[in-house]
């Protein structure tokens, strides 16, 4: 099977090739026959990289230990469950499940255009498998998931233990269908530069894989946030860390996008700026991954093996001076009506919610390659950590919140000051009450507290934006349409999927916000050594250790647990049980935290230290802790859970504004048949 | 009795500075700003903050931290002992002088550039109000009539744009 998996790659590799060459020469010679024959490799080459694919999850699963990936991820003892999410543990099987994700949207995509703009659709088919086949060449010849070693020993060296968390099984396919998923928005942009229709056909046949390669980025960073909160046990859950970084700058240039783009759709305004920002949104992705494999910047997230650097720069320098080459060569196509009708209007907020965004990600890019490049000019090393970033794009921030809740409300081309007074008078008044109730109710003695108290105004301010949109939408269908109020909302949300899924993002994004204000700046802590019986009393818990017990999970690993019973205001509300986990053959123990979550705050409990004989590796040995004693770290943290609930809310937001409307399915059907396409397929739709 | 009030002030002192030896002379505070401050420096080379890292290395260096302080040292004279012994590296954010400088102030002027650029880009594109009431178009030539958006100034146009307001609010 394993031969069968390396061999499959290498079919793909010269798969993906002849395809690449098929497709050119099909269009230069306008040969139907060898486009039908090039037309065909999307769907073998993703075939070829499944069987592969299917090859190294098999080893896992059989625990084939003559693989050297295999061994070095997996053990005979790991969980089954672990054992699949392995595939992407490493850097190979990473690479691997990459492609496999890359060739599966090639394939989804072929198939659901095959019949559609063939002017368009054989160049981005072309731009796709350039990128498929970068992938595969590492796979062949740089970074081989099916290296064999000569005489397989007996087991694996096993999964670091951080990675064995659930979060860190959904995490990584989430974020890679993010990162890869902007391929196709990138490859249909280029081939509509190439091929010189830039009207925006291309925007409206990506519009869905960009809103959906959006949320699984966003949602990518949101379950790593949760594997960091959960699983590292200090207490956070963004550590501004340099791979996180890069998977929140696409984030923040591809939103900027997603803004910008509705002024072209609306007024065909903006083509070069909106075609750069896609380019760039992909170029980031990219660069991301150049990060974390290259070894250039140190952080939890990169891989052990980082060898890769020198390819990914060079397909990095490739694919930016490609894109700014045929952007400049085009310039004169994209040149588009630019005309505003007022500084004061819907525009204009969004071409300034365009710049904080990007400000915001190019703070991110700057702090992550400045100690490059302080290193390069004054050879001194630095770090730049979370108080760089806090400091900077925390009011950066503040600004993009509060145009969340400004556009929305302006009018599209001009608006008024009348109108300006009508719309912003209610928001407006319930910020000031909103900020007038909690005055008094918040400290207010330090910076943090300061920059919450604003983020919790504005949070109040755009929320009401928001909800006025739902009420008068409702309201005017409830007068128009005699609808009942249930039903008028249900209806107002489903006539405009667009804009009102919009708007449940919007709402999303707020819950995080007010989470991340919340928890930043009100959290209290404290960290004390108990024996049994004794006591620690933190923001209005009582905590008192119980026992301290331990545990032979398998062979190759003990637990360490600590009890707590949790009480507030006299009465037992909830038992803790923060532990530590030995894992054979590792030097440090991995923190397990336990919480108690509520809208409110999260209690998070950290067995931080022990008293007793330390687990010894090399024997495999722990004594019992006989005298039950522990440092219990406890954090309380406010309104942690809403930024996992702004999460889900995201999610509705985009499920609702990414589904299918007929409505704009019959425009699009209706534009194809205008269209003129190049074969016959084309024009029998 | 003089012998007898020395030893009972040698005493006395002897209580009061074993007392004040056992509370801390610094603050919880100071102690998180160290943390907040300091980078871990780990064989690993885990790149946390030190308030963020767990790692048994994370738990000699606040000892570490805390004989500083017991001895007196300031939070600035701390940071310092470690930068001198490990270089800027240990530091979780650049300094704020020389060319760190222009790593806090590069953003700030990106974006203030980026605003004067986006202003501009507005002064350029916005039609002048003029022509958008005036009422004196010119007659509807070829090209005008090619694109709708080229005669706002009639009566019609006017009235779309009116009523385009209305739906807005």
């Amino acid at each position: 099977m394993n031969e069968l998996g390396e061999f499959a790659l290498m079919m793909a590799l010269a798969t993906a090739l002849y395809g690449i060459a098929g497709y050119v020469m099909a269009i230069r010679q306008n040969r139907v026959d060898l486009y039908f024959s090039a037309d065909r490799t999307p769907l073998i080459v993703w075939g070829c990289v499944m069987v592969s694919s299917v090859a190294l999850w098999k080893a896992f699963i059989t625990d084939d230990f003559s693989l050297q990936y295999v061994w070095a991820y997996s053990n005979r003892d790991l969980d089954i469950f672990y054992k699949i999410s392995s595939f992407w543990g490493g850097q190979k099987g990473s690479l691997l499940f990459w492609t496999l994700l890359l060739t599966t949207y090639m394939m989804v995509v072929h198939v659901q255009n095959r019949k559609r703009d063939l002017r368009v659709v054989p160049i981005a088919m072309v731009v796709m498998l350039v990128i498929t086949l970068f992938f595969l060449f590492l796979l062949n010849f740089s970074t081989k998931p099916f290296e064999v070693i000569p005489v397989p020993p007996e087991d694996g060296r096993g999964l670091n233990p951080l990675l064995q968390n659930y979060w860190m099984v959904i995490h990584p396919p989430t974020l890679y269908l993010g990162y890869v998923g902007f391929t196709v928005p990138f490859a249909f942009a280029v081939a509509a530069l190439l091929t010189r229709n830039l009207d925006d056909g291309w925007i409206r046949m990506t519009r869905k894989w960009t809103l959906i390669s959006w949320f699984f980025l966003c949602m990518g960073n949101l379950f790593g946030a949760q594997w960091a909160y959960v699983e590292l046990g200090w207490g956070g859950y963004w550590a501004w860390d340099p791979v996180e970084n890069a998977a929140f700058m696409p984030l923040m240039v591809a939103t900027a996008y997603l803004h910008s783009v509705m002024i072209q759709e609306k007024k065909d305004m903006m083509k070069v700026w909106n075609m750069a920002l896609i380019l760039l949104t992909y170029v980031m992705t990219i660069f991301g991954t150049f990060i974390t494999r290259s070894g250039l910047i140190q952080s939890v997230h990169t891989f052990d093996e980082a060898t890769l650097g020198y390819f990914f720069l060079a397909f990095l320098g490739v694919i930016v001076l490609f894109c700014v080459g045929l952007i400049l060569k085009r310039l004169p196509l994209l040149k588009s009506k630019n005309e505003l009708d007022s500084f004061l209007s819907r525009e204009s907020s969004f071409l300034f919610n365009n710049l904080v965004l990007l400000g915001i990600a190019f703070a991110t890019f700057w702090g992550t390659i400045f100690p490059i490049i302080s290193e390069a000019v004054r050879g001194v090393k630095i770090t730049v950590g979370p108080p760089f970033y806090n400091q900077v794009n925390v009011p950066i921030g503040l600004v993009l919140l509060a145009l969340i809740g400004i556009g929305p409300i302006i009018a599209w081309r001009r608006a008024t000051w009348s109108n300006l007074k009508k719309n912003f008078a209610k928001p407006v008044l319930a910020g000031v009450v909103g900020g007038a109730v909690l005055f008094p109710m918040v400290p207010l003695t330090d910076k943090a507290e300061i920059l919450s108290y604003v983020a919790f105004v504005l949070c109040i301010f755009v929320m009401a934006t928001i909800l006025i949109e739902f009420w008068k939408g409702a309201a005017a269908r409830q007068s128009l349409h005699q609808e009942s109020v249930p039903a008028s909302y249900s209806n107002l949300v489903w006539k405009n999927k667009r804009r009102y899924g919009g708007y449940i993002v919007h709402i999303g994004v707020v819950f995080i916000f007010a989470g991340i204000a919340g928890s930043q700046a009100y959290s209290v802590d404290i960290e004390k050594h108990l024996k049994i019986g004794e006591k620690i009393t933190l923001g209005g818990y009582d905590l008192t250790l119980e026992k301290v017990i331990w545990i032979k999970a398998n062979e190759t690993k003990e637990r360490l647990i600590a009890q707590l019973a949790v009480e507030k205001d006299g009465v037992r509300i909830w038992t803790g049980k923060p532990e530590k986990e030995f894992y054979k053959g590792q030097n440090q123990p991995v923190s397990e935290v336990d919480l108690r979550s509520t809208l409110k705050e999260d209690l998070y409990l950290i067995l931080a230290d022990y008293r007793g004989e330390q687990f010894d590796p090399v024997t495999n040995t722990m004594a019992t802790i006989s005298d039950g004693e522990a440092t219990i770290k406890a954090h309380v943290m406010p309104m942690v859970a809403w930024i996992w609930m702004g999460g889900w809310t995201i999610a509705l937001g985009t499920v609702v504004a990414a589904w299918p409307d007929r409505a704009e399915a019959r425009r699009r059907l209706e534009r194809l048949k205008r269209m003129e396409g190049v074969f016959a397929p084309a024009q029998q739709e | 009795m003089f012998r007898l009030f020395q030893i009972g002030w040698m005493a006395l002192t002897l209580t009061l500075s074993v007392s004040v030896a056992a509370v801390p002379a610094w603050s919880a505070t100071q102690m998180d700003d160290l943390e907040n401050a300091l980078m871990c420096n780990c064989k690993d080379k885990c790149g946390k903050v030190l308030i963020n890292c767990t790692c048994d290395h994370s738990k000699k260096m606040r000892k570490d931290l805390k004989g500083h302080l017991d001895s007196g040292l300031t939070v600035k004279q701390v940071v310092k002992v470690y930068v001198d012994e490990f270089g800027e590296t240990i530091l979780s954010a650049p300094t704020k002088s020389g060319f760190n400088l222009s790593a806090w102030v590069t953003p700030f002027v990106a974006l203030v550039i980026g605003g004067v650029g986006v202003r501009q880009i507005m002064r350029k594109w916005i039609k002048r109000p003029g022509a958008a009431s005036s009422g004196n178009a010119p007659a509807p030539s070829a090209e005008s009539a090619e694109n709708k958006q080229d005669a706002p100034a009639s009566d019609f146009s006017s009235r779309v744009k009116r009523e385009l307001d209305r739906l807005e609010d």
